[in-house]
């Protein structure tokens, strides 16, 4: 019952904190008159294709035009241009919440609509993948590293790992992609510079899974040593203090056998706040996505934030602020259950 | 910090490379912040026109000691002592620029720049020449200082504040040259020297059979004759640049920037925004905590709510988001990082508060009747500072780390360059796809370097902070 | 009666970051079968680096060990650690630990964590060893859905008795007990007190009590000793000890002890526990001691014999 309770509050938290956000990118847009700009492109826009569409029924250009302006003042009216900017907020924000943002300057989706929705659904499994990906490995191959290097603490393997971590925690991951490109793409030319396939596409299932695997490899490589050096830094420290426990040299003194030991009575209590700690760290994850898609030109909502900025499209932008939240709220929520399920402390 | 403290932090080698790491970047920022101008980012580093005279895309000199062919280095000679002969009724002054030339590769590009010129009749006639050192001489480039407009009066004055030739990329002298060539019983096409330039037939050995494969060395002289109708009429200086293929200490960019240039002047900027932004948050952070852990009640609740929000937005897509839509500044940059990072010390502080106020002697100072704020301050801060300073510098590194990604995504202060930003144009110039390692590699390393510099000494500071993790052994 | 544990000159050095810190300093005693013996002293003084000593579980800090542990007649120091694992620890010799508030795996159920020395050694599953300690649980005063119950839902003195549970699951010969109610409140420590009393009764067991608290020994235990700055100083029947002790620190010991009736306030030890890396010459309690003479500074007493009590100190040389 209060499990549901203290998940059911976490959520409360998460949503108000997309809701917050969306507040603050609605608010911002308003004030700065960008939200009446793109209103005014959308009615532009709606209206080309009306124009296109009633010049086949009205032949008098005076009347079309005319039925054109009426079309026109009935938009202004329906998206509210006519009223202060604040008026429209609810109606934004849930046009953001729908996706609902008209279309693109100049980016177009993979299958040549320009539409903000079709644009950001076409790329957000690839995003997907890369990010569950190298969590996924960094994690499994972090948390050994750090939990190594806490059972052998003070030794050389231990200033090893901890020396990589800090300089992975001032790493920046784009410009680790930028070195890998630059040692294995031109230097050693063993992995493509960028993209997720090669051109013309390999024909067979087999091939182009291979294909896709081999243009992947930079972007995950990059991603788990930037990840990697803060699971291997959180799990060494906690195991450590985790080692240090009571429970641990009772354990040792009843008997148990070393590595029972270590899986009951070190890693197992170590999870929950480990988890916690990776709680924090997926903000970190998910800003290095952005960027080391940017540096591969995978075809992320990573590199299509960068295009988006760099091509001033301002629906993109807000789309994708607003979906990285969302991303970064639900990778949350799903830690939090996780650590519900982990620790038997917070079931009561 | 009190002296058994400074000991225990002294006693890491981690603390020393990072106070030793910290005091040189000092040390540098502050020489930078001395020597360079206040508008070095609009007025120098983004002005193209300023890099004009520089090699483009030059690898730093020193890549020549680990080569057997050595590549020109950059040479700019100039001069404003001419050498005054009179014949025939004009007045000739020469400026002679000679350099040796012991290069295995030709010059990137040639240019000539010249001073204010002043004159009372009419226009000077320029003649620009080079004697190679096998003796023969190359005419360049024949002008006259411009022309008298019907209104002007004497004196005129041209060049101000001074003229650039770009030889290289100059109709003229690709002509000249071509005639130098036939004259020399090399026949070639005008598109043909045109693309050569006179960097490649000026230095480049002349046989019978055509234009050698082999650098010519030696002496060079460039000769400036400035012929003018009276005695006063004068040209301050003449520069003769020989556009290097080796740059300085770190090579230069696409447009000819002198990379060490910009990465002594990301020094301060990546202080300024690290520490401004870290001393702010921890500040702003730790003191809601104190708030938050001793006052309780509703101020607490209120506090608490506004950090678990805070703490659960993700950073980096606010901050794009932010500098997309005003205009990129460091100090909006700084402002977000601000307002969105000190939501997670609040939270901590809060709980360390709360235990520290549970104890003995903080109880016996409440029941003495010391007043709330004097217990803060003495009994409370005292407790939690060593902690709150290892968390402001180990926050230092995120802000660095978060004003180079905004750059790198083309978000940076143009008027402020940063390590970020030299980055964002190496890869979006395409640098790294034809492997310009100069300018993709330092701007990097100096990131990570300035981050590892935080987090060593918040390493070092750590069993300060925490007795509990000073090992037995 | 038969000897059940011979130590023998125990000495124990940590290293330290300051330097050598002498724990143990040849420690002597004898502990017969189903005997109770008292390990008094303050905080610091070596009692628990003895215990660790016997449960094979030193810190890696010890830079120096020395002596032998005769357990029936065995030297346990010098056995393979193999051997010690599977014959001696926790089936012969069994230790409930300082802090048992912390003394379990808070995400491992009680009852799993008090069977796992049964489910390793007689290789059964849970289910099977579960039968064990509901019986065990409902020997000590705990209900048996404790089984199913995560530390933290549990109280102190709960815990405390689930941790003899565990020390007691494999019906050990001797129990080493490291301050067993010093975190529990006094109605609570003496719940404890009587349950230990019976066990000692019903098991026979032989039991180490490591007490500060001197009052408390002499509740339980048959003999006492007294350990002050890593060396045994006084050693004797608990009678013998209470109603007469010898040496100098045994006596301020019992007189900083509050008392209930008598109008005499208790005394306070001058001075203050000396430090065991830089330890005092001659006898190590010299600096705080009331009746010191010249000697004292220069001579380490021996431990000599005054009718049945062993005591170091120079007075009864």
């Amino acid at each position: 019952m209060s499990l549901v309770r203290v998940l059911a509050l976490k959520a409360v938290t998460l949503i108000l904190v997309l809701f917050g956000v969306l507040m603050l990118v609605v608010l911002v847009l308003g004030a700065t008159g960008v939200s009446d700009r793109i209103l005014t492109a959308y009615v532009g826009e709606q209206l080309r294709a009306v124009r296109q569409e009633l010049s086949q029924r009205i032949r008098d250009p005076v009347e079309l035009e005319r039925a054109l302006e009426t079309y026109r003042s009935e938009l202004i009216t329906a998206y509210g241009l006519d009223r202060p900017w604040y008026t429209r907020l609810p109606q934004m924000i849930l046009r953001v919440l729908i996706l609902d943002l008209g279309s693109s300057r100049t980016v177009t989706s993979f299958s040549g609509s320009s539409k903000v929705s079709d644009i950001i659904l076409e790329r957000l499994p690839n995003t997907v993948a890369l990010v569950t990906t190298a969590v996924a490995i960094s994690s499994a191959v972090g948390i050994a590293l750090g939990a190594r290097a806490a059972l052998k603490a003070g030794s050389r393997y231990d200033r090893a790992v901890s020396l990589f971590s800090s300089v992975s925690f001032a790493l920046p991951s784009w410009w680790m992609g930028l070195i890998y490109i630059l040692a294995f793409s031109f230097y050693l030319g063993i992995f493509p510079f960028g993209g997720l396939y090669s051109t013309p596409p390999p024909t067979t299932p087999l091939e182009r899974a291979a294909d896709i695997l081999w243009h992947a490899t930079l972007p995950v490589l990059t991603l788990v040593t930037v990840i990697l050096g803060g699971w291997a830094y959180i799990s060494r420290t906690i195991v450590l203090n985790v080692t240090r426990e009571d429970f641990v040299a009772v354990a040792r003194a009843k008997g148990l056998k070393e590595n029972l030991l270590m899986r009951r009575y070190i890693i197992r209590p170590a999870a929950p706040p480990i988890v916690t700690n990776i709680v924090f760290a997926i903000s970190g994850s998910i800003g290095g996505a952005i960027l080391t898609e940017t540096v591969f030109n995978f075809p992320g909502m990573g590199r299509l934030y960068y295009e988006a900025i760099t091509s001033f499209d301002e629906n993109l932008v807000i789309a994708l602020t607003y979906l990285y939240t969302l991303i970064y709220i639900a990778s949350r929520f799903i830690l939090e259950i996780l650590y519900v399920v982990l620790d038997p402390r917070v079931r009561i | 910090m009190p002296a058994r403290e400074w000991r225990v932090f002294w006693s890491s080698p981690t603390s020393k490379a990072g106070v030793l790491l910290l005091a040189s970047m000092t040390i540098v920022s502050l020489y930078v912040l001395i020597t360079y101008p206040q508008d070095f980012g609009l007025r120098i580093w983004n002005n193209p026109g300023y890099w004009a005279d520089y090699p483009k895309e030059a690898p730093p000199s020193w890549v020549n000691l680990f080569t057997a062919d050595k590549l020109p280095e950059h040479m700019v000679i100039l001069t404003d002592s001419p050498a005054y002969t009179y014949s025939d009724g004009q007045y000739y002054k020469v400026y002679r620029l000679d350099f040796q030339y012991e290069y295995s590769d030709t010059p990137s590009f040639l240019s000539i720049t010249l001073g204010p010129a002043i004159f009372y009749g009419r226009p000077p006639y320029l003649e620009i020449t080079v004697e190679r050192p096998d003796g023969l001489t190359v005419p360049l480039y024949f002008a006259t200082a411009g022309t008298v407009l019907p209104e002007e009066t004497p004196p005129y004055r041209r060049f101000d504040p001074s003229q650039r030739i770009f030889l290289s990329g100059e109709e003229q002298v690709a002509r000249s040259l071509q005639l130098f060539l036939r004259m020399n019983n090399v026949d070639l096409s005008y598109n043909d020297v045109a693309r050569l330039g006179p960097e490649r037939i000026i230095f480049l050995e002349l046989s019978g059979e055509g234009l050698g494969e082999r650098v010519l060395k030696g002496r060079y002289i460039v000769n400036v004759v400035f012929i003018g109708d009276t005695h006063d009429d004068n040209l301050s200086w003449a520069k003769f640049v020989v556009g290097g293929k080796v740059y300085g200490l770190s090579g230069t960019d696409r447009i000819g920037r002198d990379l060490a240039a910009g990465l002594l002047f990301g020094f301060p900027v990546a202080l300024l925004i690290g520490l401004v932004t870290s001393v702010l948050t921890t500040s702003i952070g730790s003191s809601l905590g104190i708030m938050s852990g001793y006052i309780g009640g509703r101020v607490d609740e209120i506090i608490q709510r506004v950090s678990d929000i805070l703490n659960n937005i993700p950073l980096l897509p606010l901050l794009i988001f932010f500098t997309f839509i005003f205009k990129p500044s460091i100090w909006l940059i700084v402002m977000i990082l601000v307002v969105f990072g000190w939501s997670g010390l609040t939270i901590v502080v809060r709980s360390i508060v709360l235990q520290v106020k549970s104890e003995q002697y903080v109880e016996a100072a409440v029941s003495l009747g010391a007043p709330r704020w004097r217990i803060m301050s003495r009994h409370v801060f005292p407790r939690i500072a060593p902690f709150i300073l290892a968390q402001m510098i180990l926050s230092t590194p995120s802000a660095i780390l978060a004003e180079a990604s905004l750059s790198f995504l083309g978000l940076g202060d143009p008027s402020l360059p940063s390590w970020g930003q030299m980055l964002d144009y190496s890869f979006r110039s395409g640098g790294v796809n034809i492997g310009l390692w100069w300018w993709i590699i330092p701007p990097g390393v100096l990131i990570v370097v300035t981050g590892l510099t935080f987090i060593l000494l918040s390493l070092g500071l750590e069993p300060v902070v925490s007795p509990r993790l000073r090992r037995m052994r | 009666m038969m000897v059940l544990l011979d130590v023998r000159n125990l000495t124990i050095h940590y290293m330290t970051e300051r330097g050598v810190l002498r724990a143990v300093e040849d420690v002597s005693f004898q502990l017969e079968k189903g005997e109770t013996m008292g390990l008094v002293g303050e905080s610091g003084c070596g009692k628990t680096s003895i215990a660790l000593a016997i449960m094979r579980t030193l810190p890696d800090n010890v830079c120096f060990s020395s002596g032998e542990l005769l357990f029936d007649g065995e030297d346990i120091l010098a056995i393979p650690a193999e051997r010690y694992d599977q014959e001696i620890r926790w089936r012969k010799i069994s230790m409930v630990f300082q802090g048992a508030l912390n003394s379990f795996n808070p995400v491992l159920r009680i009852g799993f964590q008090v069977a796992e020395p049964l489910m390793q050694s007689r290789k059964i599953s849970w289910d099977k060893a579960r039968g064990e300690v509901a019986r065990l649980f409902s020997m000590l005063g705990l209900p048996e859905e404790t089984i199913w119950r995560y530390p933290h839902e549990l109280s102190g003195g709960m815990k405390q008795r689930a941790m003899l549970a565990m020390a007691l699951i494999l019906r050990p010969k001797l129990v080493i007990l490291d301050e067993p109610t010093s975190a529990l409140d006094v109605s609570v420590q003496t719940q404890i007190m009587n349950l230990l009393k019976r066990l000692k009764r019903d098991m026979g067991l032989a039991m180490i009590f490591i007490t500060h608290d001197i009052t408390l020994a002499s509740d339980i235990c048959d003999r006492i000793s007294v350990m002050y700055a890593g060396e045994l100083v006084e050693l004797g029947d608990a009678d013998d000890v209470l109603t007469n002790p010898l040496h100098p620190y045994t006596r301020k010991l019992l007189a900083a002890t509050p008392r209930l009736r008598g109008d005499r306030p208790p005394e306070y030890i001058p001075g203050s526990p000396p430090d065991l890396v830089n330890p005092p010459s001659g006898c190590r309690f010299h600096p705080r001691c009331p009746v010191m003479f010249d000697r004292c500074i220069s001579v380490r007493p021996p431990m000599f014999s005054s009718g049945r009590v062993k005591v170091r100190c120079l007075l009864y040389g």
